[in-house]
């Protein structure tokens, strides 16, 4: 966890959903790199953040490609928010009694199907083994985690449009991390909503 | 106690590691190659428990020859990389993992890009365009902070990694000696860090290899290089 | 020669495999992460029956925090979790395993409700989640209450993380277990009304709410009596949030970015009617395909897709 640092926060708007980590990459005090992404696509509008161990990021990335992938084979269909949700669960309470130093943040927006029509946005966390807390504003983790509940929750408001939403969420996250020494060094924001996937890489501080 | 640092450049890696071998305050060495080719235009510089260091490297050139011969193509860097790291992680978990950190530079000849990776005995990976790891962490990476800038020539990078080796002379109490490679489309090439002109002198040796020779400069480890297809 | 096929055994349980390296990891760094916990309130209450006049049955609450260290991980959690259609379990302790271990056995009560071809009763319940969490020694930290309806009557047990059960006619559970029982100690009586019963309960809960730090936010209440569980979600919200009086949206364009990426999902294509395949068509300007590695996509992280 603090090791090498980071942090991930997902936001809740209207009719789009929003997720954002910084891009710092630490061995402890010292920064090593600052393109670590640490926000993946599953599919058009299904994005994960994993911030935790760095080489855990990596292998937790493999495993649940692997395992997304042998669901879509399998389904033929994509997977959904929830679902991937609970896949990431499983896969990290499989390593109940050694865990992956990891506390994902997943960001989606269902498609429309016959039995529900009219989805929600979806976001959702889990701590270290898998336990899911799925928020109907906004969810954090990483080594900010606590400053982030902070702006977070004074920030954050109900149906924010896509460009407010990024505004919110850009604000909350950087000025989260300029109080956190092992997170920062550049931020990245990604905008889901139906038609399109917005990307920002966000101009930060970087000390 | 190792100290290594990297640079790329426009069409170039530059690596460069110490060449100290000992235990805790005794040197016992200060010639020992720490920097091992593990394909035609790719390296590897490796710190941390001796004995694993050499180990681990012998492992990772064997293992991306053995793919070579296989495929009549080496592994591109980034593959390389990836491949490194899921050893290192499965090596973490295992009963006695590799106590190694890497640095692994390589010049891809498909993109024509040059590739620098940072890798540590966890298995974190960092694509980075200059690493330092060990001690010359704390010294060098301000120094290249400072200097490098992007699609930086080869001359100019060799001032930077002068600049670093300085550096590290100054604010490091351990005496350390140097050797460093160069990576670039024609392979991995060692820079003697002594004399004047370095790269004049690459420059002069390639220059009159080419015509009758396509190997790489310095084939990788002893074995002879791979014939052509 | 014949290929012998080694009968492999089928991998069951936990992995173990980043064991070793955590242990390595915690002596190097300051301590393992925490896992999220639910310092909780639950109760569970029998009612009816004897002289009340009602039908006899049981009832559940629990409160709504889950706390990671000090920090509140979740405002509004469910605490009650299904196990079948006429047993409940509320579940205190470390959240994950609450939640696997009441959803494992809920599976598995169904397969053996399935397999006899009639109800599960609730000491099959407690058996079951008893003997799971005796074999890992504590390890699984849940600490439960659980309680239902069977052919048998009603039920109402405890279940400590090592193993051990309890059966008694009122019982709590959790850090907030001292405040809740004081209530239940100065009110309970036998054979308490539906009504009666659903707000000691409620207050019992809410002792735990207001006394305990690591309880808070709302009551959940759920009743199951021989006519079947009613699940009351949010029964009492008395830590509702103020509205807030004006709104810190930012003005757009407040955050500078350096590079922007927006990969369309919309599928657009011209298709323009000729005469004679593959003819050059100079009104149409070719429109790029969004292609390549997407956001977040170095290389060797490609998109799935």
């Amino acid at each position: 966890m603090e090791y090498n640092g980071g942090s991930v926060v997902a936001m809740i708007g209207k009719d789009c959903v929003a997720i954002a980590s910084d891009l710092r990459l630490g061995q402890q005090s010292v920064g090593v790199a600052m393109n670590f992404d640490k926000v993946f696509p599953v599919n058009d509008k299904l994005y994960y953040g994993l911030p935790g161990l760095a080489t855990d990021v990596y292998t937790l990335r493999e495993q649940l490609r692997f395992r997304v992938n042998m669901y879509r084979m399998k389904e033929e269909r994509e997977i959904t928010p929830k679902t991937f949700t609970h896949l990431v669960s499983s896969t990290l309470y499989e390593k109940r009694f050694g865990p992956y130093f990891i506390e994902p943040v997943v960001a989606g927006l269902p498609s429309p199907t016959e039995l529900d029509p009219h989805p929600k946005p979806f976001i959702s966390t889990m701590d270290t083994i898998g336990c899911i807390t799925t928020p109907k504003d906004f969810a954090v983790a990483g080594t900010a985690s606590n400053k982030l509940f902070g702006v977070a929750e004074g920030l954050w408001e109900p149906d924010l449009e896509p460009e407010d939403l990024f505004e919110t969420i850009s604000q909350t996250l950087l000025n989260a991390v300029d109080r956190d020494a092992l997170s920062g060094w550049g931020a990245i924001v990604h905008v889901i909503t139906h038609d399109k996937v917005i990307t920002r890489q966000l101009r930060a501080r970087m000390d | 106690m190792e100290c290594a640092f990297a640079i790329t450049g426009k069409d170039f890696v530059l690596i460069a590691s110490d060449m100290s071998a000992g235990r805790s305050i005794i040197q016992m060495k200060s010639n020992e190659n720490k920097i091992t080719p593990v394909g035609p235009n790719l390296a590897m510089a490796c710190g941390g428990e001796p004995g694993d260091t050499s180990r681990f490297a012998d492992y990772v050139d064997r293992n991306l020859r053995l793919y070579h011969i296989r495929n009549n193509f080496p592994l591109p860097p980034p593959s390389a990389a990836s491949w490194v790291r899921r050893i290192l992680a499965e090596s973490i978990r295992s009963r006695s993992p590799y106590a190694v950190n890497v640095l692994l530079g390589g010049f891809d000849t498909t993109t024509s890009k040059p590739h620098l990776y940072w890798l540590d005995y966890l298995g974190t990976k960092a694509d980075i365009p200059y690493a330092a790891q060990g001690v010359g962490m704390y010294v060098t990476l301000s120094t290249m902070d400072k200097w490098w800038y992007e699609n930086i020539e080869r001359r100019e990078a060799l001032d930077v990694l002068n600049k670093c080796v300085d550096e590290v002379k100054k604010r490091v109490t351990i005496k350390f000696d140097f050797n460093c490679v160069l990576i670039d489309k024609d392979g991995v090439h060692s820079l003697d860090l002594k004399s004047q002109d370095p790269i004049a002198e690459l420059e002069a040796k390639v220059a009159a290899m080419k015509p009758s020779d396509p190997e790489p400069i310095i084939p990788s480890s002893d074995a002879p290089a791979i014939a052509a297809a | 020669m014949t290929v012998q096929i080694q009968p492999q055994e089928e991998a069951v349980g936990f992995d173990f495999s980043n064991y070793a390296r955590n242990q390595f990891l915690g002596q190097h760094m300051n301590g393992l992460p925490k896992a999220t916990s639910t310092g909780t309130t639950i109760v569970g209450l029998k009612f009816g029956g004897g002289d009340s006049g009602e039908e006899e049955g049981v009832c559940l609450g629990a409160d709504t925090r889950a706390t990671a260290g000090d920090i509140v991980a979740d405002k509004n959690c469910e605490k009650i979790h299904y196990l079948t259609p006429m047993i409940r379990c509320c579940g205190a302790g470390t959240a994950a395993d609450t939640e696997f271990v009441t959803n494992l056995i809920s599976s598995n009560l169904e397969l053996h409700a399935l397999s006899q071809g009639r109800p599960v009763r609730v000491v099959t319940a407690m058996t079951m989640l008893k003997q799971y969490l005796f074999r890992y020694q504590g390890h699984v930290g849940a600490h439960l209450v659980l309680g239902g309806v069977d052919s048998t009557g009603s039920h109402l047990f405890t279940i400590h993380a090592h193993g051990s059960t309890d059966k008694l006619p009122y019982v709590t559970m959790g850090s907030g277990s001292l405040a809740a029982m004081a209530v239940f100690e100065s009110a309970y009586k036998p054979y308490l009304k539906r009504e009666e019963a659903v707000a000691l309960v409620a207050r019992a809960i809410r002792a735990g709410i207001f006394n305990d730090l690591g309880s808070g936010s709302n009551v959940d209440v759920s009743i199951i009596t021989k006519a079947g569980c009613e699940t009351l979600r949010n029964y009492e919200m008395p830590n509702e949030r103020g509205v807030k009086s004006r709104n810190y949206k930012f003005r757009r364009g407040t955050t500078a970015w350096v590079k922007e990426n927006i990969r369309s999902l919309i599928v657009k294509e011209d298709v323009k009617i000729t005469s004679g395949a593959g003819k050059e068509q100079p009104g149409i300007e070719p429109h790029p395909v969004p292609v390549g590695a997407g956001p977040g996509g170095e290389e060797g992280m490609d998109v799935d897709s």
